[in-house]
């Protein structure tokens, strides 16, 4: 059986090779990205605070109009605004976002404990598992996953959390191996402590850390993953304010109304990239506290 | 309605011009320069269909618009249709009624053969109408067409006669369209999986294979010798070869279309038609489908709209022609009737139609709709205003799941809640089948207006073999029913026209239905393309007379 590290990018960082270039400061694409997820998250909370339009109001004399200075963003083929229905369809995805990643951490706690902690034919049986999952590209065990349980918003938050566990479990169960062996745990269990008091005050706190911080990359990536899939037709139902519907519905007039697409996806962008950018900083914090 | 025409097969023509054309071929003028204004012979076309594929090559099964727009390439019915709706002679030369209106004897022609040599005969015929009716078969349109043919017999080789239940005023027109095609009854004797992927017939193209998800690939007949009589030319095809491809997506179809990848499109958008019409690239070929209009079934065999109020305040509460106008681009006219514009027997009446917001809201007080819940919507009893709406995607163009998305947020004005669900087409059938439906868009087309019983007669509740049922309003009205069964059986044109339109005004006013515009049927198509047409039966494109400019 191989105990080599699984090649997940970031996490070689762990055993603390990288030397980060900024110490205390922060820089300038830290604070762009949290000014970003300051304004989405007000976005998510307060939708009408920030636009003036029903989001699913329709006013068919307008439609398909440009940007403009009483639409921002143009309106799509029923007159609807499009800047209104990006506000509100922000609240969506960004609990899209953390409800899936919350899901596949939850699970692949569960694995990468069983894994870790197991005798050798649990580790087997679970590591065996983990292979198997992984051998479906993640965003087709979600399309199986919604083949089998149907369409919808939920299924496709379950669907997308549910790909995403196995990478999680794969890492959480090597960090496991790694605190087990370490010589803190070694004087606790030569000190007498019961090996439930071992594992929650001595492993789990420092092997799930690092991976807490790797959900902070998975919540965008979760929200790309889920705006595909109601770019399918599988997540979000139409007239529903969720970008990847948007997107979907402004494909077939990408040739005319270019606005319906650009603005939906240049959120999705925008977000995926925000939490990627503060998820590498955290990233770079933990290792130095742990150096 | 029609009565007994006697008609001389066509006589043969143009031998010369297709030896001219020979000649060019020969001497490799095909790629000289586009501006042949003789036909030109060779060549392979790609046609790209928005429809759903195909589960099935061979019409009578199911019975399907997709099925019917491949199939007029391979196959051919016993009569046909003009452009001025009268019928004409095809497979059949000629056809007599019987007196009391119960058989009739139907002339076939001696000269034609089947691609796999198998004669065109009264056997032939024979066997086609006991497939069509064999529940093996699972036929819903030509099933539902022959509803009235109990019995066939050959009186000699080439005539066949078929025994009637009540006389049918309707079965030359059924007997037009694609889904009644004549097969031959040897290929009709392989398995039925044998014979979806290759139904063999007598039409100016042959199936010669069929990738799943990819392309039908048919290659020139060229043995042909059966053209409608309205046909543009004799003998075989021009084209050497057709592609036959799916490309569901309708931007990516447009676009191939643009590329020249493609040389003719189906399910244009409206908003590319408009692009279209710019350019001296590509132009449009409009064929509305005849039968129903396209239309929102209310479903009335179930709560809520078992009341004839919710079902008045549903539509009265439903604006859309500022929607139709702004979606459609101008290339879809709003519709106050029941069937097609194209059937001279349709009645318009937009009196049941015009939005009136405060006429519904009293017809749901009215109806005991009185309580609205915290997110606007009535209530009655602890039940929501709760309307379930599946989509056929593969039937419905992006511009109608947004015009269905614009009756969704005005309904909701009067304290409907729509439940809007897209979903693929075998999904669209089971919905239908579990009775899991208040709304429905479905096309139906048929050619006359006879297509009035197969949708509201009280019979049309009852599926036919392949499970399909067209009475989605779910209509059980014993005077309009005494009405269509009277209609298909009358002779006299007057007369039946009244019942027909008695027939409508009842449906109108019993507000089973809201219409909205023809069944669009627009084709884009690339300059190369001369010769096209659209059937005057059902509104396939023929690819017979087609020839590439190019």
């Amino acid at each position: 059986m191989s105990h080599a590290q699984a090649p997940v990018p970031g996490l070689s960082a762990a055993s603390g090779r990288v030397q980060p270039r900024t110490r205390n400061r922060t820089n300038a694409a830290e604070l762009g990205a949290a000014a970003v997820l300051l304004f989405l998250v007000a976005a998510a909370i307060f939708p009408h605070l920030l636009s003036s339009f029903d989001p699913l109001g329709i006013n068919p004399a307008k439609a398909f109009s440009a940007p403009s200075s009483s639409h921002w963003f143009g309106t799509d083929e029923s007159g609807r605004d499009i800047y209104s229905r990006v506000i509100y369809g922000t609240g969506q995805s960004l609990l899209i976002g953390v409800t899936a990643t919350a899901i596949g951490m939850g699970l692949a706690l569960v694995l990468g404990v069983l894994g870790g902690i197991g005798s050798r034919s649990v580790d087997f049986a679970v590591t065996r598992l983990n292979e198997v999952l992984f051998a479906l590209p993640g965003l087709l065990l979600a399309l199986v996953f919604i083949a089998i349980v149907g369409p919808g918003v939920v299924t496709s938050t379950i669907a997308v959390g549910l790909s995403t566990a196995p990478g999680y479990a794969r890492i959480i169960r090597s960090q496991i191996r790694a605190v087990r062996g370490s010589a803190y745990v070694e004087a606790a269990t030569v000190l007498g402590r019961r090996p439930v008091t071992i594992l929650a005050r001595h492993v789990l706190p420092n092997a799930v850390a690092p991976v807490f911080v790797l959900a902070t990359l998975g919540v965008g990536q979760a929200i790309v993953w889920a705006s595909s899939l109601s770019y399918l037709g599988l997540g979000a139902v139409p007239p529903a304010a969720e970008w990847g519907a948007m997107l979907s519905a402004g494909r077939t007039y990408i040739g005319t109304a270019w606005w319906m697409t650009v603005f939906p996806g240049a959120f999705i962008v925008l977000t995926a990239g925000a939490a990627t950018v503060l998820g590498r900083s955290l990233q770079a914090r933990t290792r130095q506290e742990n150096r | 309605m029609l009565k007994h025409r006697p008609v001389t097969p066509k006589m043969f023509r143009g031998t010369l011009a297709g030896s001219v054309l020979l000649a060019l071929t020969l001497s490799g003028c095909t790629t000289a320069a586009p501006a042949s204004t003789e036909p030109v012979a060779g060549g392979t076309l790609v046609y790209a269909s928005g429809d759903a594929e195909p589960t099935c090559l061979d019409p009578h099964v199911g019975g399907n618009y997709p099925q019917a727009l491949v199939s007029t390439q391979y196959l051919e019915s016993l009569v046909s249709k003009n452009s001025d709706g009268e019928i004409i002679p095809w497979l059949a030369s000629k056809w007599q009624e019987s007196a009391d209106g119960l058989s009739w004897d139907i002339s076939l022609r001696d000269d034609v053969s089947f691609t796999d040599g198998t004669q065109l005969d009264a056997a032939a015929v024979q066997a086609n109408i006991e497939h069509v009716q064999d529940p093996a078969t699972a036929s819903s349109t030509g099933y539902l067409a022959l509803g009235k043919v109990t019995s066939t017999e050959a009186v000699d080789e080439f005539t066949v006669r078929l025994h009637l239940s009540a006389p049918d005023s309707s079965l030359l027109d059924s007997l037009s369209m694609p889904w009644l095609a004549i097969q031959s009854a040897t290929a009709l004797q392989r398995s039925k999986d044998e014979n979806c992927q290759a139904p063999v017939g007598t039409g100016p193209f042959v199936v010669e294979s069929w990738v799943k998800q990819d392309a039908v690939t048919l290659v020139r007949n060229d043995n042909y010798t059966s053209p409608p009589a309205d046909a543009d030319h004799d003998g075989v095809a021009w084209l050497d070869e057709i592609q036959w491809r799916f490309i569901p997506d309708s931007a990516s179809r447009y676009a191939a279309l643009q590329a020249g990848e493609v040389d003719v499109i189906d399910n244009a958008q409206p908003d590319t038609i408009d692009a279209a019409e710019a350019t001296d690239s590509i132009h449009e070929l409009n064929a509305p489908r005849p039968g129903a209009s396209n239309r929102i079934e209310l479903n009335a065999g179930k709560a809520p709209f078992d009341d004839q109020r919710v079902r008045e305040a549903f539509i009265r509460a439903a604006d859309i022609n500022d929607g139709i106008d702004s979606l459609f681009f101008g290339t879809a006219q709003r519709s106050y009737s029941a069937l097609s514009s194209i059937e001279a027997l349709g009645v318009s009446a937009p009196e049941y139609f015009t939005t009136d917001v405060k006429e519904a809201n009293k017809l749901l007080d009215a109806a005991g709709w009185r309580e609205r819940d915290n997110e606007g919507y009535r209530v009655k009893d602890g039940v929501r205003l709760s309307l379930e709406f599946p989509i056929s995607t593969n039937q419905s163009i992006p511009a109608e799941v947004s015009l269905f998305e614009q009756i969704q947020a005005t309904t909701k004005e009067a304290g409907f809640e729509v439940k809007l669900s897209p979903m693929d087409l075998s999904s669209w059938y089971g919905a239908l089948g579990a009775n899991q439906y208040n709304l429905v868009s479905a096309p139906y087309t048929k050619v006359g207006p006879d297509v009035l019983r197969i949708l509201f007669h009280s019979d049309a509740i009852t599926p036919a073999p392949s499970g399909y049922y067209a009475n989605h309003a779910q209509v059980s009205d014993p005077e309009l029913d005494a009405l269509l069964s009277e209609a298909s059986e009358v002779t006299d044109a007057n007369r039946r026209a009244e019942l027909y339109r008695q027939a409508q005004d009842l449906v109108l006013s019993g507000y089973y239905l809201l219409p909205l515009y023809d069944q669009q049927n627009h084709y884009l198509v690339s300059s190369a393309v001369e010769g096209l047409r659209a059937m005057p039966t059902v509104s396939t494109p023929t690819f017979y007379d087609v020839w590439l400019n190019r």
